[in-house]
């Protein structure tokens, strides 16, 4: 093969690239680079998405722990509004009234656990004046059906069955809207229903500036209930509807406390 | 990114490596520009470090052999290269050389590569291994193959 050796060589050798196709390479070099300086585009671009992700690392941060996940309305006379985020936390606190703008800020529950915030809210002056008056009080879980809107009104279920004359509704974000455009808190939006049902002529206007404790005896004289409510008893934080359940915590006979449902 | 002063001396240095190779697999001339640029692409692009000029040709080596490969792949494109479209201008051959050129471009492919490393290039049977990601004892069996097709198309005679 030494013939052959050589001869490849040689013609290997005179297999060239020719000037014009290194010339039109080079062109072609300088066009897909930008003048050699997409390597700096690159870079820069890189900078910016990393400067996007910090940024969306740190707003998102914020953005989960102050996106609301659930609402609890407390409504007695003063109505308060607790917007709760995904870790349990009170985010916002919100008075719905007048004397709920006062007792709002007369405390200082943000960012405290939600059920340290309610246990406070009914154990102030206000509240709890109220309900040794035998006031009514409800709370109304407003949030998507999951798995903390469950937990949610389980606690407050559970808690509330140490206090008198509490009623604990779960509502979903629609039915909150539709409260909303009314212009009143759930439980009474709640009463309002239950009193146009029992074929009560009253507008929500008038509905507002009554009392829960006015409300539930307005339903139960028209309703005839009250004997009902004495006699049974229940656990749980009710589903909110037209026809839905709510759930009363109130002593009975016995001196015991129970959850009633009506 | 390389800059444009080592581009221009690497296309100095490796474009007759890849005009070469480009003819022992391509069949025109737009075939092999567009796997010429594509190479000297991928090397302005390229972030590899080279510890010496060996390794930055075979480097060379088997990035255009792969693109040739890539290239024809394609499903339209025949596998056979003729000698008038490899080269630029064939007419400017000797009638001997055209003859053992033609020998080894109707060489089946695999052994296009191994000729041309070994006989121009003059790699050994475990370096074109390690540039083609080859067994070595491959690599050996398909230069001997080529030989021997080779002295059949050549005659035994003239190329003992």
């Amino acid at each position: 093969m030494t013939g052959m050796d050589e001869k490849l060589k040689e013609i290997f050798q005179g297999v060239r690239a020719q000037e014009a196709l290194k010339e039109r390479t080079r062109e072609f070099l300088v066009q897909k680079t930008h003048g050699y300086t997409k390597c700096q585009k690159i870079k820069y671009s890189h900078l910016v998405w990393a400067a996007i992700c910090a940024l969306f690392l740190l707003t998102g941060g914020s953005w989960l722990y102050f996106m609301p996940t659930a609402e609890i309305s407390i409504e007695i006379n003063p109505s308060i509004s607790l917007a709760v985020n995904r870790f349990d936390r009170v985010i916002a606190v919100e008075g719905l009234n007048d004397d709920g703008k006062k007792l709002a800020s007369s405390l200082d529950i943000r960012f405290s656990d939600y059920m340290d915030a309610i246990s406070r809210i009914i154990e102030s002056r206000d509240i709890a004046g109220l309900l040794s008056e035998n006031e009514i009080l409800t709370i109304s879980v407003i949030g998507p059906e999951g798995k903390q809107c469950s937990r949610i009104c389980g606690s407050i279920a559970s808690n509330a069955a140490g206090h008198k004359n509490m009623y604990c509704y779960f509502a979903d974000s629609d039915e909150a809207k539709e409260a909303r455009k009314m212009g009143l808190p759930y439980g009474k939006y709640k009463a309002f229903l239950e009193l146009v049902e029992l074929g009560a002529t009253i507008s929500p206007d008038e509905v507002r500036e009554m009392t829960m404790r006015q409300l539930r005896d307005l339903i139960e004289q028209l309703s005839g209930e009250t004997t009902d409510l004495k006699t049974r008893t229940g656990g749980g934080c009710g589903r909110g509807g037209h026809t839905g359940n709510c759930w009363k915590v109130q002593e009975n006979n016995n001196g015991n406390t129970g959850q009633e449902q009506t | 990114m390389r800059n444009e002063q080592e581009v221009n001396r690497a296309i100095e240095q490796y474009a007759d490596t890849v005009r070469r190779l480009c003819m022992l697999y391509l069949k025109n001339h737009a075939d092999t520009e567009d796997i010429f640029q594509t190479v000297f692409l991928k090397y302005v692009l390229s972030s590899v470090s080279f510890e010496n000029g060996e390794h930055e040709k075979a480097w060379f080596i088997r990035v255009t052999i792969n693109a040739c490969k890539d290239l024809l792949k394609s499903f339209f494109r025949t596998r056979t290269v003729s000698l008038d479209e490899a080269v630029e201008r064939p007419d400017l051959i000797l009638p001997d050389h055209r003859e053992v050129l033609e020998a080894v471009l109707s060489l089946p492919e695999k052994y296009r590569d191994v000729v041309y490393l070994h006989y121009f290039e003059g790699y050994s049977a475990p370096q074109i291994g390690k540039i083609l990601g080859r067994n070595v004892n491959t690599v050996y069996t398909r230069l001997a193959r080529s030989k021997q097709m080779l002295r059949e198309k050549l005659g035994d005679d003239r190329y003992g």
